[in-house]
């Protein structure tokens, strides 16, 4: 008999809070994580918008909530910066340029996709049906889908299947006119994904991301220094075993079914459960190895799109930063440079040719006197050909128009393929993989591995590769889980 | 190479064989195949099948695809995409070979030709290098289209043994079934291999684009006695049916060609259950033939014998009742059985052999179709049986 039931490759947030559920059950069980730190991506993150609510309540966490509005700047390169503020999921706006009636428009805007958003939410929890299974339960859920989506009424469903495969560059520019807004939008859009404002399908990643995290800038509401510290409490607490600096090597199968996993130093431990929370890709490929997979299967696997375009800056000043025009009780906001859709397309056109140009676009936070920023479209190049001290130069070029106070002791800046290295994620995606139409729901990982399940029987994934996506939320841990839980009944 | 000439003008490719086949080819009659002009009839079907049947027919098979697969992992990659184990395998042989996407279903047939551990060619009819490609990610073994870079004959018939033996192809009497080696003749090295699509004694010919025209006259240089004739690829289709071979794209569809799901095959459903080893660890598709072979099949290719002489050819099958149970893929008149053959699908309440079911012919007759009713007789698939196909030492 070996000595776990469950193995989880990954000390990831997926892991941590698969890990938490499973073993309110009963399962013994170990995480291996290859670096001295747990966290995984969310150690590149720089504010916790989304981790559900639902999921502190059922492990029953108290994460310390932040106790402060949080504003959003979108900064403006003449410093006439718009500023607004997401209270209780509604938006004001505290300065803006636009008129009056732009912001109302703005404002209908976003109720519309609030109305959209909480559609989509329905689904977040649940485990996808799985395509052409043949079993009632599956086509019952699709039929229970559908009907939600029927529910919003005529008019609104018809607007909504309009919209789902439109670009937000068009909903946009058919309903503002201020270069601020859209830009502001347009970045929610697209951020972490592989899209620019005019490629289709990025109202739907909008839609998306807000149905996850339950708002649309979905501010900071919990100290998100507090996540994973806690989650590993819990998990401890629980007696689950965690090991650090943890390479897994490969996973062991034996007669399609898997078994345990072999580490870095060639350990062997075994297990009668195996999860993953690798990224897909990445489990398949270099974890599992194509040995056992079927031909069609390697190939959706192959195809799956996982190009990141997120490079973190993160900078440290000598003071706390001043941003010129914005008062200081408003410097906790999440600052958004993206000033219109020409200009976040046009940085996204040079992306698609794994190149950048020197005008991206930016977001970040401060922390005392440590700015972080995700600066995108950074692309994920083959064998990693990036000038790392001139990105470094162009990063901060772009941040100086706006700090008036400027003097920085030290800069460090990992590019997408850092992050893959680092974190065992393929092409550094912040999602596991792209967000669009085609790699969601029960197509999320892909057709044929939905449902966290995989060929190979006991193992499964957790990772932000499966459904709902990525962002730190701990949904796919939680629903994970649950599958598992399910299937072992 | 004939490549280069490619143009608006001449769309097709020429063999290297071009120059021979073009001088015999009184017919005109040409066939596309994988970019290829190939001959379809040189005067007429019949009298090259007879040739086939009686003397020995050489046919021009230089467009079929061809492969090379080389590695460490040569091996293991084919075992993974074939349904047949070739773990003992040995340098020289060939295999027949089914490969299957992830349902079962066919995506291609062809040989698999062993030269060493690492190093092997597979050729096929349909284009593969993509499935190849995507099968073998994750193995360590490169994988080449030389289809260009290799002409090739068939040369099938009671006489191609006695032929290539006084051309001194040394000890080519010996060469058993499914096996290939080195031969001299003409004063041109080649790799001759003991196998064919005509389910006669037969061989196939494999040499160097540069050589192709000496192995051509070499075939023919004792015609004077014996009349061996080129043969087209209608003739070759009526040897092929006799001996049972199906043909992906005429009697299935490939899986990767099929709009259509249900127009696809898998192996129990052509009656090639021989054809896959559900022992093997793993190939593409054993998941999906475990459960079929579990089920039973639906429907089955299976051998029909034709009352009166008029072939059925795309007819409907009925059962006794006149209900629809099948239909019929290929069908002929076949001059060595004398018996009207086909070959089709029909419901799995009638693969026994010996079931009788109805084929509702269409029959040209100047301008009108004349309806017949024919009884047919569910037999064998390999209509014909030839000892001298498999026979060692070969006939001389
Ligand atoms: C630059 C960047 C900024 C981001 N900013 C934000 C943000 O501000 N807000 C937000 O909500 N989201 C953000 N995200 C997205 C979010 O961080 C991720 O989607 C999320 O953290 C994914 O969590 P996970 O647990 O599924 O996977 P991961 O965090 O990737 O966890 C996987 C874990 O598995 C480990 N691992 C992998 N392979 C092996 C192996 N073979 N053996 C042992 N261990 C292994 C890895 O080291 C890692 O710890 C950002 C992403 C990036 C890239």
């Amino acid at each position: 008999m070996s000595k776990y039931d469950v193995i989880i490759i990954g000390g990831g947030h997926n892991g941590l809070v698969c890990a938490s559920y499973l073993s309110k059950k009963g399962y013994k069980i170990l995480i291996l994580e290859k670096n001295e730190k747990l966290g995984g991506l969310v150690n590149c993150a720089s504010s916790l918008n989304g981790f559900s609510s639902k999921i502190l309540g059922d492990l029953n966490i108290k994460l310390p909530k932040l106790n402060y509005n949080s504003y959003i700047v979108a900064l403006h390169s003449e410093q006439q910066h718009t500023i607004l503020q997401e209270n209780n999921n509604k938006i004001n706006f505290i300065k803006s340029n636009a008129n009056e009636e732009n912001q109302k428009k703005f404002s209908s805007l976003i109720n519309k996709y609030k109305i959209y958003a909480s559609t989509l939410s329905n689904f977040m929890y649940e485990v996808p049906p799985r395509l052409k299974s043949g079993k009632s339960k599956d086509t019952w859920q699709l039929i229970n889908m559908g009907w939600k989506i029927r529910k919003l009424g005529k008019k609104n469903m018809r607007e909504f299947l309009r919209v789902i495969g439109l670009n937000i560059a068009d909903d946009l520019e058919d309903n503002l006119r201020d270069n601020t807004l859209m830009g502001l939008l347009s970045h929610e859009a697209i951020l972490g994904s592989n899209l620019g404002p005019r490629s289709p399908g990025s109202i739907l990643s909008l839609l998306y991301k807000q149905a996850i995290q339950n708002g649309l800038f979905a501010s900071e509401k919990y100290d998100f220094h507090q996540l994973i510290p806690s989650l590993e409490k819990n998990c401890l607490d629980q007696g689950v075993e965690i090991k650090n600096n943890a390479n897994v090597k490969k996973i062991i199968t034996t007669n399609n079914q898997a078994t345990g996993v072999i580490l870095d130093n060639e350990e062997k431990i075994e297990a009668g459960i195996i999860i993953s929370n690798a990224d897909p890709k990445t489990t398949y490929f270099d974890l599992l190895g194509t040995e056992p997979l079927d031909t069609d299967f390697i190939r959706r696997a192959k195809n799956i799109r996982t190009k990141g375009n997120i490079a973190k800056l993160t900078i440290t000043l000598k003071e706390n930063p001043l941003i010129i025009n914005i008062e200081k009780e408003k410097m906790n906001a999440k600052f958004i440079y993206a000033p219109d859709i020409n200009y976040i397309e046009r940085a996204f056109n040079a992306s698609k040719y794994n190149k950048y140009n020197e005008n991206l676009c930016f977001e970040f936070h401060h922390c005392v006197n440590v700015i972080v920023a995700n600066i995108y479209y950074v692309p994920y190049v083959k064998n990693n050909t990036h000038d790392k001290e001139k990105l470094i130069q162009h990063s901060i070029n772009l941040l100086k128009p706006f700090i008036s106070n400027l003097e920085i002791e030290n800069a460090e800046l990992i590019t997408p393929n850092e992050i893959e290295e680092t974190y065992n994620v393929m092409g550094g995606h912040w999602h596991h993989g792209d967000f669009e139409i085609d790699q969601m729901l029960m197509m999320r990982p892909f057709y044929g591995s939905a449902q966290y399940t995989t060929p190979i029987k006991n193992l499964y994934l957790c990772s932000a590769g499966t459904h709902p996506g990525g962002g730190i939320t701990g949904i796919n841990g939680r629903n994970a889980a649950k599958k598992i839980i399910r299937d072992k009944i | 190479m004939s490549q280069t000439n490619i143009s608006y003008k001449q769309p097709l490719l020429e063999t290297p064989f071009h120059e021979k086949t073009r001088e015999k080819c009184y017919a005109h009659d040409w066939h596309k195949w994988a970019g290829y002009k190939v001959v379809k009839q040189y005067t007429s079907a019949e009298l090259e099948y007879t040739a086939i049947r009686n003397t020995a027919g050489v046919i021009d098979i230089t467009p079929m695809h061809k492969y090379s697969v080389q590695g460490k992992d040569a091996k293991k990659f084919i075992n993974k995409l074939i349904t047949r184990n070739i773990d003992n395998i040995q340098p020289n042989q060939v295999v027949y070979a089914l490969w299957c996407n992830e349902d079962g279903f066919l995506v291609d047939d062809g040989t698999v030709f062993c030269f060493d551990e690492n190093n092997f060619r597979i050729c096929s009819g349909e284009r593969n290098l993509n499935w190849f490609e995507d099968t073998a990610i994750g193995f360590d073994v490169t994988i080449e289209d030389i289809s260009h870079s290799i002409a090739a004959l068939a040369f099938q018939g009671p006489l191609s043994c006695k032929i290539l033996h006084m051309l001194n192809a040394n000890k080519i009497e010996n060469l058993k079934p499914f096996c290939f080696d080195q031969f001299t003749i003409n004063n041109q090295e080649i790799t001759i291999s003991r196998t064919g699509f005509s389910g006669d004694l037969g061989y196939e010919l494999w040499c160097d684009p540069s050589q192709a025209h000496e192995v051509w006259d070499a075939l023919f240089s004792f015609n004077k006695d014996y009349k061996i004739l080129a043969a087209g690829l209608d003739a070759l289709d009526m040897v092929r049916v006799e001996a049972g071979f199906i043909v992906v794209n005429a009697d299935l569809i490939a899986a990767e060609h099929a709009l259509r799901p249900n127009r696809m095959r898998t192996p129990y459903e052509l009656g090639l259950a021989w054809m896959v080893n559900l022992d093997k660890e793993f190939f593409t598709g054993k998941e999906a033939l475990i459960k079929q072979k579990n089920k039973g099949v639906e429907k089955k290719l299976i051998g029909l014998d034709v009352q009166g002489d008029k072939p059925a050819v795309g007819s409907v099958l009925y059962d006794g009742s006149k209900k629809e149970i099948g239909i019929v893929t290929t069908a002929m008149w076949s001059p060595t059985l004398k018996s009207n053959i086909a070959m089709g699908y029909v419901n799995k309440e009638f693969i026994k052999l010996g079931s009788k079911i109805l084929a509702e012919i269409y029959h040209p007759e100047e301008l009108e179709y004349r309806k017949i009713w024919a009884q047919c007789k569910v037999v064998k698939k390999q209509f014909l049986n030839l000892e001298r196909r498999n026979a060692v030492p070969a006939l001389i």
